[in-house]
């Protein structure tokens, strides 16, 4: 403008005694850093927030974290109960176990176990055990928490029915569960975004066929597809085309697949578009890919976010019913579903109830991902 | 269908001082239906407008929610492709059609013409600041070098009313009020020729409404702006505005200086927009002799024959429900009125309070 | 002066928000006369729609009535008469006990800015209507209630009501949607009709309509109408009295006249200053300074100080209280505390 003069009327908010300007850090607050003070209030929120992230912490340092491989097993404590780790010993710190003893009963011969409390092993923090080798690179046999002496039974969660313990494969089954939700969720993403964006975007005939396909996914019967899907993958496939080919298949047909992630951005478009600030943007002459990924797209990214952490659980959750009936993952690869494959006799949960025990840790992240997701939703948009 | 004889022309010829020029302006939308979206009919959002727009002065388009006068507005401002007619933009001796123009050719006259819009919470994208949503039809549009941005906007952000340190905050720091100055800013700061505002202080409260109202027009003196101001509220038109046009279901039915329209209206309809007026003086009650109209507005996608007001009108005759009357240009004055015994008839003004 | 039907004394609402207590409505002294049009003015933030659904207690959380009394005379009618069966408080009541219910509707009825949200679009015009009538008059039968619908339906000047009835809401125009809510807030023949900005989403033509109708049924139902508007153009039509309100208190309340014509409290000076007049040219206008403070940051003492031009130095920190001027108008401001007696508390 030519003219630099201020216009000087009384009383505009140039001196707007009203706004102490101790709050001008609310003023100039990013709509993340809102996100971000919304959210912290959330009290539930965070303590899901916070569990998820020691989950996948120890997911990622599973070899560290786990006593002992998973492959680890001593065949004379098949189906050991839980031990009780003990803190005190002689009025002192110092963790320890009891060890094992057992009797049989004369009339069946049921093997029946006992703690012996003449035997104790000890406990400790960053101690020796199995060697592992950490994603290739680094070669250790320090683990954060085992027996003192290695090859002593220690079995915080019980062992499964080849002496295995069970706490270890739980830590590295987490590797395996949680990261297909996450790889899951990214390919749905990426596939419900470009198919939502062009539905909502460029509408039309290309909005009908799209919509009419995810109307067609969608009223697939899940389990049927995914049995015909996993009859078809062959069974010498190595474990780790497996577990890609069952995050694909996730990603593509389910609940919580790529159709429900479209569906959001596709509304989420068409109710932007009707926005003054779309029209003022794009009356400002911005082009069509401006005007989506500057103006459009940041203000539901907040959205996609929350929907994205709703989503997770649920793909963790069809990870471990499919391979709970057998159809996604097989052994070797240890997953919590894999896991809870031992549990399906009946039997063996009566006699050996802390085979549920990964049952337990699939229901905690899944709570603790739906309440962080929750708070997340509702922080998602900070102006109302 | 009514008939379809194109309105004559209303411009006069010998008229040089005119910025805006819109000619038989059409918008219809088609409605659909079926999964396959077959075209059912059309709504005649803008069924064949004619105005114009005189340089420097503030042309009210009023009328009742659904007469087309926002379609107009966008229209013009090209957010919508119009169905037909033409829209004269006449600039430093040139004269072009917006009308027809494709994206790109439109691109240069994005500066000139710019709109204020209603809603000042639904038109500032709240993840943006002050700073990107001012500056950004200057960066877009390469108007001036980016080192240059920071001071423009401050600039103007201050000819607004508000200080040049609020610049990096985000909306959600303001207040309705200050909000519609923010709105003013970014249309203001490519220097425009014509603002369309669209209901601009209608969302705003009593206290606030005066001083934005004062503001848009402190800033039309001072730029030399014209303004094509959309609103429902009559006395917000009267105070603010030259001259007026009066739309009813996406037609024009009279245009005419802001005093001659409410102390003489000469189109029934305009004469029930007048007679609505609120009296602010309790003591004036009794003069007030309020016209009912009987029925409801016109569907704009199925008028009814001859003028769209005559089902209502207290006047009607046959003629009028037969024949379309023309918007013409009365004798010896400057304005237009679209019935057929505006001669005749003897209206009601608004009651003077 | 007639007795009131309803009194309102020192109310108080707050909002508990977790960004902080919003003091919604700070101390509210006023008097409902029945069978009279009292327009609540006020602009966003000040209390006035708070105010009118604290009166049929359908306040929602996290709002609640803090302090204060709702005196609600039972079946007094226009003219003084006292009733039977004396005063209620409606501010102690429980939200959803059976007292409150008996009123709600019936005695008291509300209407609304946006017909469309309060109609449901699931049933026709007509079960809706019906549907009022048999929740307040037990044992009426279907074929009554239809008739009754149609005749109350006929009342609001709906043209061909037999027809209209069994339509569903969004076949209507607006203007025909508010009379509909009107039929049905009229269909028990309340003493006081509560109407919250019911013309602001109209257009100007149907809004005269409505204000019409309104004090035509005013006059034969003869209850007593609290209308809540932002539009002194509105005020000026269809008031008696006038409660004008700024931050949660009333600053002034008077008769109709006075009001416009010998305002006393700055803002309500200020403002019928600020609005453009039909027969004045382009002259600026006259404004008030600033901005409408945000609910979270209420100016102490008279809140709004910060805005007055004759602002004195003790009021910011002085709350002003009431003063009336001479009967019939009462104003709350530290210019008028010397000249007028104060009011004394109930």
């Amino acid at each position: 403008m030519a003219q630099k003069q201020v216009i000087q009327q009384p009383g505009l908010p140039l001196s707007d005694p009203t706004q102490p300007s101790t709050t001008v850090d609310l003023e100039i607050a990013s709509q993340w850093k809102l996100m971000w003070w919304k959210f912290r209030k959330h009290k539930l929120a965070m303590a899901g927030g916070i569990v998820v992230l020691l989950y996948y912490f120890v997911a990622i340092l599973a070899e560290f974290f786990a006593p002992s491989l998973p492959t680890t097993y001593i065949d004379q404590y098949v189906f050991a109960p839980p031990q009780r780790l003990q803190f005190f010993q002689d009025g002192r710190f110092d963790p320890f176990v009891y060890g094992y003893g057992f009797e049989r009963d004369p009339v069946s011969f049921k093997k029946t176990w006992l703690v012996d409390e003449e035997t104790v092993i000890p406990v400790g923090l960053f101690v020796r055990g199995d060697e592992y080798t950490m994603y290739g690179l680094i070669t250790s046999d320090l683990h954060f928490i085992g027996p003192e002496e290695k090859g002593q039974p220690f079995y915080l969660l019980g062992s499964d029915k080849s002496g295995r313990d069970i706490f270890s494969r739980i830590i590295y089954s987490s590797r395996v569960s949680l990261t297909v939700g996450l790889v899951g969720v990214a390919i749905s993403l990426t596939l419900g975004i470009l198919m939502g964006g062009l539905s909502g975007l460029v509408g039309g005939w290309v909005d009908n066929v799209i919509q009419r396909l995810i109307e067609l996914l969608m009223s697939i019967p899940n389990l049927p597809i995914w049995l015909a899907l996993a009859a078809v993958v062959p069974i010498d496939w190595p474990a780790l085309r497996v577990y890609f080919m069952t995050t694909l298949i996730l990603a593509v047909i389910g609940q919580y697949s790529w159709t429900y992630m479209a569906r959001v951005v596709r509304s989420r478009f068409l109710s932007l578009r009707e926005e003054d600030f779309v029209l003022a943007a794009m009356l400002d002459g911005c082009s069509t890919w401006r005007l989506i990924f500057k103006h459009m797209v940041p203000s539901f990214l907040s959205h996609i976010i929350a929907s994205v952490t709703l989503a997770i659980p649920g793909m963790i959750i069809a990870e471990t019913a499919l391979s709970f009936l057998g159809l996604g993952l097989r052994p070797p690869v240890v997953s919590w579903g894999v896991m809870l494959q031992d549990s399906q006799k009946v039997g063996l949960i009566a006699t050996s109830p802390w085979l549920l025990y990964p049952g337990l840790a699939v229901f905690i992240v899944v709570l603790a991902l739906n309440f962080f997701g929750d708070g997340i939703r509702d922080a998602a948009d900070p102006y109302h | 269908m009514a008939d379809q004889t194109p309105n004559t022309e209303p411009v006069d010829a010998a008229e040089e001082n005119i910025l805006l020029d819109v000619k038989n302006l059409k918008m219809f939308f088609p409605i659909t239906e079926g999964i396959f979206s077959q075209v059912k009919g059309y709504v005649r959002a803008v069924d064949d407008v004619s105005f114009f727009i005189r340089r420097g002065e503030t042309l009210g388009l009023v009328g009742e929610s659904g007469c087309g006068k926002t379609t107009v507005g966008r229209c013009i401002a090209r957010a919508y492709e119009p169905t037909g007619g033409q829209v004269l933009f006449h600039d430093n001796g040139r004269s072009v059609d917006l009308a027809q123009m494709d994206r790109k050719a439109l691109g240069p006259y994005r500066k000139d013409i710019r709109v204020i819009f209603q809603d000042p919470y639904s038109s500032l994208n709240p993840r943006m600041t002050v700073f990107e949503i001012v500056s950004e039809v200057l960066k877009v549009n390469k108007l001036i070098p980016e080192s240059e941005f920071e001071q423009r906007v401050a600039e103007i952000i201050q000819l607004v009313g508000l200080r040049p340190e609020y610049i990096r905050r985000y909306p959600h720091a303001f207040s309705g009020g200050e909000r519609q100055r923010i709105v003013i800013a970014r249309a203001l700061v490519t220097e425009p020729r014509l603002v369309i505002a669209d209901e601009a202080v209608s969302a705003l409260d009593v206290s606030v409404r005066a001083q934005i109202l004062n503001l848009m027009e402190d800033l039309r003196q001072r730029f030399d702006l014209t303004y094509l101001f959309i609103s429902h509220d009559l006395s917000v038109i009267r105070h603010i505005c030259d001259r007026v046009v009066v739309m009813y279901v996406g037609q024009v039915i009279e245009v005419a200086g802001v005093n001659d329209l409410f102390t003489t209206p000469q189109h029934p309809y305009t004469e029930a927009l007048m007679s609505a007026v609120p009296i602010l003086n309790p003591r004036q009650r009794h003069l007030q002799k309020r016209i009912r109209l009987e029925g409801e507005v016109a569907d704009p996608s199925n008028p009814p024959s001859g003028c769209y007001f005559h089902p209502r009108c207290r006047f009607a005759e046959a003629k009028c429900a037969v024949e379309k009357p023309p918007l013409r240009k009365l004798a010896n004055q400057d304005r237009y009125v679209a019935c057929h015994f505006a001669e005749e008839l003897d209206l009601q003004g608004a009651v003077m309070t | 002066m007639t007795d009131p039907l309803v009194e309102i004394k020192d109310l108080r609402i707050h909002f508990f928000t977790d960004e902080g207590v919003v003091r919604a409505v700070e101390g509210i002294d006023l008097n409902i006369k029945p069978g009279k049009t009292l327009c609540v003015v006020g602009e966003s933030g000040s209390g006035k729609s708070v105010m009118a659904l604290s009166l049929l207690q359908i306040i929602h959380k996290p709002g609640q009535i803090v302090d204060g009394q709702i005196l609600y005379h039972r079946g007094r009618v226009a003219g003084g008469q006292f009733s039977q069966n004396g005063a209620v408080d409606i501010a102690s009541l429980n939200r959803k006990g059976r007292d409150i219910r008996s009123i709600r509707g019936a005695e008291i009825a509300m209407i609304f800015q946006e017909p469309m949200t309060s109609l449901s679009p699931m049933y026709t015009v007509g079960n809706q209507v019906m549907e009022t009538i048999r929740l307040h008059e037990k044992g009426i039968s279907k074929k009554e209630a239809r008739e009754r619908a149609i005749d109350i339906l006929r009342r609001v000047r709906i043209p061909k009501p037999e027809r209209l009835i069994d339509e569903y809401p969004f076949r209507l125009s607006g203007g025909m949607r508010q009379r509909v809510m009107i039929a049905m807030a009229l269909s028990c023949t309340p003493s006081l009709l509560i109407a919250d900005e019911p013309t602001t989403a109209l257009d100007v033509t149907t809004q005269a309509q409505i204000l019409d109708l309104m004090l035509e049924l005013q006059q034969e139902f003869n209850m007593a109408i609290m209308f809540i508007t932002h539009d002194l153009g509105v005020v000026a039509e269809i008031a008696d009295d006038v409660a004008v309100m700024y931050l949660g208190n009333v600053v002034e309340y008077s008769d109709v006249d006075t009001i416009f014509n010998a305002p006393e409290h700055p803002y309500t000076q200020a403002l019928l200053r600020s609005i453009p007049k039909i027969s004045a040219t382009r002259q600026p206008l006259d404004m008030i300074e600033g901005m409408v403070p945000s609910p979270f940051r209420r100016p102490g003492g008279c809140p709004f100080h910060p805005r007055c031009t004759q602002a004195l130095a003790s009021c910011s920190t002085v709350v002003p209280s009431l003063t009336t001027l001479h009967e019939n108008h009462i104003v709350r401001c530290l210019l008028h505390e010397e000249t007028g007696e104060e009011v004394p508390r109930g």
